[in-house]
C-alpha cells in the first residue's frame, strides 16, 4: 500500500486566513472570538462567534459580497456559492501555492476531491422565502446548488475542473474526518494519486443559531471565556465557520515533483456510538474503539502517541466522554499522550472541524510544536491523571492522533506522523 | 402577468394599449432589479414600461445581457452586430441565458417559456424573440436541424462531391459543418504534398449549404416545392479567403438569405475555423424553380413539416433500385 502524505494545507478559519497566521495564533493561544453582531438580540441567547476576518458575506447576493483582493474569483464562479464556497474556493488557492500543484495536476484524472458541510441554511432559507413569495419562475436557476448539502463538492469541482472521485460526506461533526479519512483510503488502495479533503461551513447566523434550541451553545458574553473545553466551568461549545483545505497524495507523487510533505497520514479507524441521536455515550464508547482500532492499523501503541488533538467541544457531556475514553485508551501508568482541544481557540466548526483541526495537527507536526488547550482555569474533575497541556509546548510530535465525533455517535479517529 | 401574454397592438396603433400605469414604487423595484447595469439601460426599461414603446427593446436586453458577461468581454457588446454569439463569442452558457432572461422577465413584465429559450443563439435571436414577445407577433421559426442522413437523401450533390456533415436550417438562412478529412481526391492534387482546402471548394461548400437551404428551409408556395433539379450556380461577388484550411479542420459554415425571387436566392455566407474567419463571400447567387408536389418523387420530396430524416438515405435507395 502506497503511504499518503499531506502536501498542502490552505486556512479561512476564526484565528487566521493562511497557514502562518494559524499557525502563530496556535502557538500563542490567541483565539478568533467576537461578540458576533447579528447575535445581539435578546431573543437570540448565545452572544459570541468565532467570526470569519477579511470577508464579508452577510448578503444573500454573492456580488454583494468582499473577500481579500489577492484571490481572483469570476462572477459565474462566484454565482453558485455559498459563503463557506466563497471560504473554501480562497483556501482552496491557498492549498494549490502550500502544495506548488499545477493546473495538469489538479484537473487530472488521478485527483479527486472530497467534502465536507453542512450546507447553506441561510441560503436555504433566502431562496424558499423568495420562492413562496414571487413565485418559482422568478427565482434563481442556482438557489439549489448554492444552498443545497453538496454544493460545495459542486462548486469546488467545476471550478478547478476535478476529474476523479469527488462526493460529500455527511456525519455533522465527523463529517471531514470521514472525508479526510477517505481520501487516504482512496489513495492507499491505488484509485487516486491526489486528493483534495474540504470541510467548510457558514458559520453565520442561520448556520450556529439552531444550535442554541439544543442547548449545546456556550451563553457566555465574554469572548475570553465562552468555549474552554475540559474546564470545569464550560457551558457549551461557540460556533464558527470557514474552510479548510488538506492536500493528500501518495509517495510517489511526492517523490515525483519533490515536494516536502508536512506530515504522514498512517492511517484511520471508526465506530459508532449506537446509543443517541445527539448525546455522546457516556464513557465515550464508540470513539474509544474507534481509536483503539486506528492505532492498531497503524502498528501504532498507545505509549507511543505524543499529542492527542481532542475533539472537546467545550460542552457539557461530549467532553467528559472524551475523556473517559481517553483514560481507557491511554492509561496514564503507561501512556500520556500531550491532550489539547484547538476548538478552545477556534469555537466548533461542526462539518469543517475534522479538516481544519487535522490540519492543526498537520502544522504541529510541521513546524514542530503542541499547542495548549486553552482558557482552563480549573480542570473538570473528569480529566485528572490525563495530560492535558494548558500551555502550548515547543517540542516537536512524532505522532499525532485526531478524534472527530458527530451526531448519531459517529467517531473517526485519523493517525498522523511526523514526515 | 396576464397582461404581458396579451397579444401587442397591431399595425398603425399606438403603443399605449400596453403601457401600464407606472407607480414610483414600480420605478424603485426597477432601479434594484437593474442595479449592476448601466444607466441606459435603466433610463430604456423606464422608457419602455412607461409608453410600451418596443423601440426600448434592444437597449434594455443588450444591457441586461451586457451585466451578465465577464467585463473583459464586454467590449464586444460595444458595436455588436445581431450575429454576436452568445455561447461562443460572450461565454454564456445556459445557466447564464436564464439569468439573462430572468431578469429581461422582471424587467420588461414578461414570461418566457423553457422551450422559446433553446433557440436563442446569437444577440439578434435575442432581440427578434424579445420584440416578437412584445409586439405579439408570430416567434421566427427555430432552426431545424438535418442530420447527414437527411442531406443525403434531398441533395442532388452527392459524394465524393458532397461538402456537409451536418447542417441546421431557419426560415432565413442555414448553418453547417464540414470536417476536412484529408480523403478529398482533389487534395492529392492541391497541392502536391501539400493538402489545403481549395478556395473555389470552400465556395462550393457555402453554395450546398445554400442548395440545402432552398430544399429544406426556404418558404414555398401551397401547393409546390423546390425541386432539386432546378437548382444551379449563377454568380458570387465579393470573396475573399482569410485563412489556409488543411486536412483535420473543421469548418463552420452559415449563409444567410439577402434577396429571394423566383428564380433568383441570393446569400451572404461565411466560413469559420473555431474562431477563425476562413472565407466570406458577399454574395452567392443561385437560380431555382417550384415544381407541384405531387411530381416529386417520395424519396426527394422535401417536406419543411417533416421532422423524421428522409425515408431512405442515398446509397441505400440506389442499391434498392438494383
Amino acid at each position: 500500500m502506497p503511504r499518503v502524505f499531506i502536501t498542502g494545507l490552505g486556512f479561512v478559519t476564526s484565528i487566521g486566513n493562511d497557514a502562518a497566521t494559524v499557525t502563530r495564533n496556535l502557538r500563542e493561544l490567541r483565539h478568533g472570538f467576537e461578540l458576533y453582531p447579528p447575535f445581539q438580540r435578546p431573543d437570540i441567547p448565545c452572544k459570541v462567534a468565532g467570526t470569519i476576518k477579511e470577508f464579508a458575506t452577510d448578503s444573500a447576493d454573492p456580488e454583494e459580497w468582499t473577500w481579500p483582493a489577492r484571490y481572483a474569483i469570476k462572477r459565474d464562479v462566484l454565482r453558485s456559492m455559498a459563503p463557506h464556497g466563497l471560504y473554501a474556493h480562497c483556501a482552496f488557492l491557498q492549498a494549490l501555492a502550500d502544495a506548488r500543484l499545477g493546473e495538469g495536476d489538479v484537473s487530472h484524472p488521478d485527483t479527486g476531491l472530497y467534502a465536507a458541510s453542512g450546507g447553506s441554511p441561510y441560503l436555504t432559507h433566502h431562496h424558499h422565502e423568495r420562492q413562496l413569495k414571487v413565485g418559482v419562475t422568478r427565482c434563481s436557476p442556482l438557489g439549489i446548488v448554492c444552498s443545497i448539502v453538496g454544493t460545495l463538492n459542486f462548486n469546488l469541482v467545476a471550478a478547478f475542473r476535478i476529474q476523479g472521485a469527488s462526493c460529500g460526506f455527511s456525519s455533522a461533526c465527523a463529517s471531514s474526518a470521514h472525508a479526510l479519512a477517505y481520501a487516504f483510503d482512496d489513495i492507499a488502495l491505488g484509485r487516486q494519486k491526489r486528493m483534495f479533503v474540504v470541510g467548510a461551513e457558514d458559520g453565520n447566523f442561520d448556520a450556529i443559531v439552531p444550535f442554541a434550541a439544543m442547548r449545546t451553545l456556550s451563553l457566555q458574553t465574554d469572548p475570553d471565556l465562552a468555549s474552554r473545553p475540559f474546564d470545569a466551568a464550560r457551558d457549551g461549545f461557540v460556533g464558527t465557520g470557514g474552510a479548510t483545505v488538506v492536500v493528500l497524495e501518495s509517495e510517489d507523487e511526492v517523490a515525483r515533483r519533490g515536494v516536502a510533505p508536512r506530515c504522514e497520514v498512517l492511517g484511520w479507524g471508526q465506530a459508532s456510538d449506537g446509543y443517541n441521536v445527539a448525546i455522546s455515550h457516556p464513557d465515550g464508547a464508540g470513539l474509544r474503539v474507534a481509536t483503539g482500532r486506528a492505532l492498531r492499523q497503524c502498528g501504532v501503541a498507545p505509549e507511543q502517541v505524543d499529542y492527542v488533538n481532542a475533539h472537546a467541544t467545550s460542552t457539557l457531556i461530549g467532553d467528559v466522554s472524551e475523556a473517559r475514553m481517553l483514560h481507557a485508551v491511554f492509561p496514564p501508568a503507561t501512556a500520556r499522550p500531550a491532550i489539547s482541544s484547538t476548538k478552545a481557540l477556534t469555537g466548533h466548526g461542526l462539518s469543517l472541524a475534522g479538516a481544519m483541526e487535522s490540519g492543526f495537527c498537520a502544522l504541529a507536526l510541521s513546524e514542530g510544536f503542541m499547542p495548549g488547550s486553552a482558557h482552563i482555569s480549573r480542570l473538570d474533575p473528569s480529566c485528572e491523571g490525563l495530560n492535558i497541556i494548558r500551555t502550548t509546548q515547543p517540542v516537536a510530535p512524532r505522532i499525532v492522533v485526531k478524534h472527530s465525533s458527530g451526531f448519531g455517535g459517529a467517531n473517526v479517529t485519523l493517525v498522523f506522523k511526523k514526515a | 402577468m396576464p397582461e404581458a401574454s396579451q397579444p401587442g397592438p397591431g399595425i398603425g396603433q399606438p403603443y399605449v394599449a400596453l403601457a401600464r400605469s407606472f407607480t414610483p414604487e414600480d420605478e424603485a423595484a426597477l432601479r434594484e432589479s437593474l442595479k449592476r447595469c448601466s444607466p441606459s439601460t435603466f433610463e430604456a426599461a423606464v422608457q419602455y414600461r412607461k409608453t410600451g414603446n418596443p423601440e426600448h427593446v434592444p437597449a434594455v436586453v443588450i444591457g441586461v445581457i451586457e451585466r451578465f458577461v465577464e467585463p473583459d468581454l464586454r467590449v464586444k457588446l460595444k458595436d455588436a452586430d445581431d450575429d454576436l454569439r452568445l455561447i461562443e463569442d460572450l461565454g454564456i452558457d445556459s445557466l447564464t441565458m436564464m439569468e439573462i432572461v430572468i431578469l429581461v422577465e422582471d424587467v420588461l413584465q414578461m414570461t418566457i417559456n423553457n422551450e422559446e429559450l433553446r433557440n436563442l443563439r446569437a444577440v439578434g435571436d435575442v432581440k427578434t424573440f424579445i420584440d416578437c414577445k412584445i409586439r405579439g407577433l408570430p416567434l421566427p421559426k427555430p432552426m431545424k436541424f438535418i442530420p447527414i442522413e437527411r442531406i443525403g437523401a434531398v441533395m442532388p450533390i452527392q459524394p465524393p462531391f458532397l461538402f456537409l456533415n451536418e447542417a441546421s436550417v431557419s426560415s432565413t438562412g442555414a448553418n453547417g459543418k464540414y470536417r476536412i478529412t484529408g480523403q478529398e481526391f482533389f487534395l492529392q492534387g492541391h497541392f502536391k504534398d501539400n493538402p489545403i482546402m481549395p478556395a473555389s471548394m470552400m465556395l462550393e461548400a457555402l453554395g450546398q449549404l445554400a442548395v440545402l437551404f432552398l430544399l429544406e428551409g426556404a418558404p414555398a408556395e401551397p401547393g409546390t416545392v423546390i425541386s432539386p433539379n432546378t437548382i444551379f450556380f449563377t454568380g458570387c461577388e465579393g470573396v475573399r479567403a482569410h485563412r489556409v484550411c488543411r486536412p483535420g479542420d473543421t469548418l463552420t459554415l452559415a449563409i444567410k438569405t439577402k434577396r429571394m425571387k423566383m428564380p433568383l436566392a441570393t446569400f451572404e455566407g461565411s466560413i469559420r475555423v473555431g474562431q477563425e474567419k476562413a472565407v466570406i463571400a458577399e454574395e452567392i447567387t443561385l437560380t431555382f424553380g417550384y415544381v407541384d408536389v405531387a411530381t416529386v418523387p417520395a424519396a426527394t420530396a422535401a417536406s419543411p413539416a417533416a421532422d423524421s430524416p428522409g425515408p431512405v438515405p442515398a446509397p441505400l435507395r440506389v442499391a434498392m433500385k438494383t
